[in-house]
């Protein structure tokens, strides 16, 4: 798998729904079209809701993953 | 012109209404969140609070309201209706629901708007997703 170097990391862990997506909501907010956001959470509803996340905004999903036991999420600012 | 504000068709608009209150409190914070998720996703949100749903929004409620959890360690409403605050959800009433709890506007959380049951109806017809509790 390709590297994908963030140019910012979010770390959600410990949050419930729905903080990490109004915690990633506000992070985007920050970024520039085309940087990349590295969201890292631990609620184990995040995967299917940063899929609708990404699709509902237009800001695309480049990987979702796991690392050492956590959901590990790419989002590209559109 | 209607309560909605955008006029983008790629903006879907949600409307959730809450009829529940201080009887209730594991009913209470789930409109809230389902909300706050709803606008993080850049979707124009409201809830209409009827019936006991002016509760949830009346001044020091937001305290005394704790959302019940097996085991202890309940969280207060207040949490829940700042973030959705925050995300930009909108908060409804209507004058009958507030009669309803002898309430006046000045009993309501600041933000609160008062709409009318027309008002009430075409933000129905308009919204993408009616959503009730």
């Amino acid at each position: 798998m390709d590297v994908i170097k963030e140019d910012q990391v979010l770390d959600c862990t410990g949050m419930l729904c729905p903080m990490p997506v109004v915690k990633t909501t506000k992070a985007m907010k920050e970024l520039q079209s085309g940087q990349i956001l590295k969201m890292i959470a631990t609620d184990p509803g995040a995967p299917p809701d940063m899929e609708a996340w990404s699709r509902q905004t237009g800001n695309e999903l480049l990987r979702s993953t796991t690392e050492n036991g956590k959901f590990v999420f790419y989002l590209k600012k559109k | 012109m209607s309560v909605w504000k955008t006029n983008d068709p790629d903006v879907k608009k949600i409307l959730y209404i809450q009829t529940h209150g201080e009887k209730d409190p594991e009913r209470t914070a789930t409109p809230f969140f389902l909300a706050t998720a709803a606008a993080a996703m850049d979707n124009e949100v409201a809830i209409y609070f009827t019936m006991n749903g002016p509760q949830c929004v009346a001044k020091g409620n937001g305290d005394k309201i704790v959302i019940p959890r097996k085991g202890g360690g309940g969280k207060e409403l207040k949490f829940f209706i700042e973030q959705a605050q925050e995300m930009g959800v909108r908060f409804l009433v209507c004058q009958p629901s507030l009669d309803l709890h002898g309430y006046t506007m000045d009993d309501m959380i600041e933000g609160v708007e008062m709409i009318g049951g027309a008002a009430f109806n075409d933000m129905a017809c308009e919204a993408d997703a009616v959503i009730g509790f």
